[in-house]
C-alpha cells in the first residue's frame, strides 16, 4: 500500500512533505521534552529495524501470503518514536527494495504515521493497567484501527488526486471492492497486534511502556550505587 | 573494475538470500561518484523533485534521456537498474494494466465489454515514464556513495540530528536482525513448524516470532546504548564533517538546477 513514485503531482508530493515535516517536527519536539531524549534513540532505532525485518514474515491466507502494515503496533511500542521510524523505515524501504519512493515519501509517511500515533494514543488510553482483557481489546482496536485509518487516508488520497475523468460506476465499484478487500486484513492485524500484544506483556511487558519510558537496569544500578 | 566485472559482482550478490546492500559499487570512480554528497543531494533531488512535476507528453521523452544520461554518468550496471524496476511490483504493475481500460472516456479501441481509452493511455505513459525516470535518479543518488556519507550530507543541510542518528543505527542493525529472523524460521521449521494454513494456532506461533524479535532487538538495544555511552554518546554532540566544495561540484549543481528549471518552465509553457 505504498504510493510508488511518478503517479501523483508535485504539489501533493510537496503537501505529503509539509504534512509529514509537521508531524514529525511535532513528534520530535515532544521528544526532545523528555529527561533524557537520547536513551530512546538506540532503543527505537533497534525497535524499528526490528519491525522492517518482521515485515517480511508472511501470514499464510491460502492461496497466498499476505504481509502485515504493523503500523499500530508500532505506534503502541514506540509513542512520538513512532513518527521517525515510520519515516525512516519508508526511506529505507524506498532505497533498498524501491517499494514506494523518495518523492511520495511524504505523502507515504503520512499514510502510515497518522494511524501509528493514534494507534499509540489508544493504547495508552488503558493507563499502565495489567488486565490482559484490555490489553488485548486495546491491541486489537490499535491493529485494526491502523490499518483502517491507513487504507482510509490511502484511498482518499488516490481518488483526489488520480485524473477526474475515471468512470464513476467503475469507480465506485472499484473502491467498494478495494474497501472490502481490506475487512479480513484489519481484522487479521488485529488479531495479530493482539496476540503479539499479549505476549510482551507475558514476557517483557516494559515494551509495553514505550522506549522513552524504560531506563536501561544496568543504568539504574550504577547510578544507584553511584548515589548511595 | 569495469562494466563486466561489475555485472558479475551484481549477479553473485544477488544469489544471497539475505541481500539488502545498497552499497554495492558506492566506492565506484564514476563523476557521480566524485561528486560532493551534500552537491548531489540537492541537485538529484531538485531533478526528482521536476520529474514528479511534469504532465506534458512532449516532455517525457526529455525527462528519461536526462535521467538514462545521469545512470550512464555514474557508470553502474544496466541490470542493476533493471532488478532496481522489477521490485516495485504489483501495485505498479496493476496501475498500469488497469488504467487504460478505467480512466476516460475516447475509446481508441473495443473488444466486447473492454474498450481501451486515450485518456488512460495516455496517464499510463506519463505515470511509468516518471516512475522510470524518478527512481533511475534515485538509484544513483544512493548507490553512488555509502549511506553514511549520503545521511552525513543530510544532516548538515539542516535534516535533525535525531533522524539521521536513527537512520544509521536502523541501516546498522538490519542485517543482523535478518539474520535473527532467519535463524529463528528455521528453528521453528526444524521443530516442525509449517504456516500452511491461516488458523488461530499459526497466528500465535508467529505472532510469538514477531514477538521474540522485538524482544531481542530491545535486549540488544540496551546493550548497544550502554556501549555508546561509554564511548562519550550524549556527551559529545556529532558534528558533520564535509569535504570542501570544488568547483566541479558546484558547477554540477548549477546545471542538475538549471535542467530541473528548464524541465518545469517548459512544462507550464506547454500546458499553458
Amino acid at each position: 500500500m505504498h504510493v510508488p513514485d511518478g503517479l501523483l503531482p508535485a504539489s501533493v508530493c510537496i503537501a505529503g512533505y509539509a504534512t509529514t515535516g509537521a508531524l514529525t517536527w511535532y513528534a520530535l519536539y515532544t521528544i526532545q521534552r523528555q529527561d533524557d531524549p537520547q536513551a530512546g534513540i538506540p532503543r527505537a532505532s533497534l525497535l524499528t529495524a526490528a519491525f522492517f525485518v518482521a515485515s517480511w514474515i508472511h501470514i499464510p491466507v491460502p492461496p497466498t501470503s499476505v504481509h502485515l502494515m504493523l503500523s499500530g503496533l508500532l505506534g503502541v511500542l514506540l509513542g512520538y518514536y513512532a513518527m521517525p521510524a515510520i519515516l525512516i523505515g519508508l526511506f529505507l524501504q524506498a532505497i533498498m527494495f524501491q517499494h514506494g519512493g523518495l518523492t511520495t515519501l511524504g505523502v507515504n509517511a503520512t499514510i502510515f504515521g497518522v494511524p501509528a500515533l493514534l494507534a499509540g494514543a489508544v493504547f495508552r488510553l488503558r493507563r499502565g493497567q495489567t488486565s490482559r482483557i484490555l490489553t488485548g481489546v486495546c491491541g486489537f482496536v490499535a491493529g485494526a484501527g491502523g490499518v483502517a485509518l491507513a487504507v482510509l487516508i490511502f484511498y482518499s488520497v488516490l481518488i483526489t488526486t488520480i485524473p477526474l475523468t475515471i468512470n464513476v460506476d467503475q469507480e465506485r465499484v472499484a473502491i467498494t471492492a478495494l474497501a472490502l478487500a481490506h475487512i479480513p486484513l484489519m481484522v487479521l492485524e488485529g488479531l495479530f497486534t493482539m496476540l503479539v500484544v499479549l505476549f510482551l506483556q507475558r514476557v517483557r511487558p516494559e515494551l509495553l511502556d514505550g522506549p522513552a519510558r524504560y531506563v536501561p537496569p544496568v543504568l539504574v544500578s550504577a547510578s544507584e550505587s553511584y548515589e548511595s | 573494475m569495469g562494466q563486466h566485472g561489475m555485472c558479475r559482482r551484481y549477479w553473485c550478490q544477488r544469489q544471497s538470500p539475505m541481500n539488502l546492500d545498497i552499497e554495492t559499487y558506492a566506492y565506484g570512480h564514476s563523476a557521480l561518484h566524485r561528486w560532493e554528497p551534500r552537491c548531489k543531494l540537492v541537485g538529484l533531488l531538485a531533478l526528482m523533485v521536476a520529474f514528479a512535476f511534469v504532465r506534458s507528453p512532449w516532455l517525457l521523452p526529455v525527462m528519461l534521456v536526462v535521467a538514462l544520461a545521469i545512470y550512464r554518468l555514474a557508470r553502474l550496471p544496466l541490470l542493476f537498474l533493471l532488478a532496481r524496476l522489477r521490485l516495485p511490483g504489483l501495485f505498479v504493475l496493476f496501475l498500469v494494466m488497469s488504467a487504460p481500460f478505467l480512466i476516460g472516456h475516447t475509446v481508441v479501441v473495443a473488444v466486447g465489454p473492454l474498450a481501451l481509452r486515450q485518456e488512460g493511455l495516455m496517464f499510463v505513459g506519463v505515470f511509468s515514464t516518471r516512475f522510470v525516470a524518478i527512481l533511475t535518479a534515485g538509484v544513483v543518488l544512493f548507490s553512488t556513495a555509502p549511506l553514511a556519507a549520503s545521511i552525513n550530507a543530510a544532516c548538515s543541510l539542516g535534516v535533525p540530528v535525531v533522524l539521521t542518528e536513527m537512520t544509521l543505527l536502523t541501516y546498522r542493525y538490519l542485517h543482523e536482525l535478518g539474520r535473527d529472523l532467519h535463524t529463528m524460521q528455521r528453528a521453528m521449521g526444524q521443530r516442525g513448524f509449517r504456516a500452511s494454513r491461516l488458523r488461530v494456532r499459526t497466528l500465535s506461533h508467529l505472532a510469538a516470532l514477531t514477538g521474540s524479535l522485538l524482544v531481542r532487538s530491545f535486549e540488544r538495544s540496551e546493550r548497544v546504548y550502554q556501549a555508546m555511552r561509554l564511548r562519550g554518546y550524549g556527551v559529545r554532540q556529532p558534528g558533520a564533517s564535509n569535504l570542501p566544495v570544488g568547483w566541479r561540484d558546484a558547477l554540477a549543481l548549477v546545471v542538475a538546477l538549471v535542467i530541473a528549471a528548464g524541465l518545469v518552465a517548459v512544462d507550464l509553457r506547454l500546458r499553458a
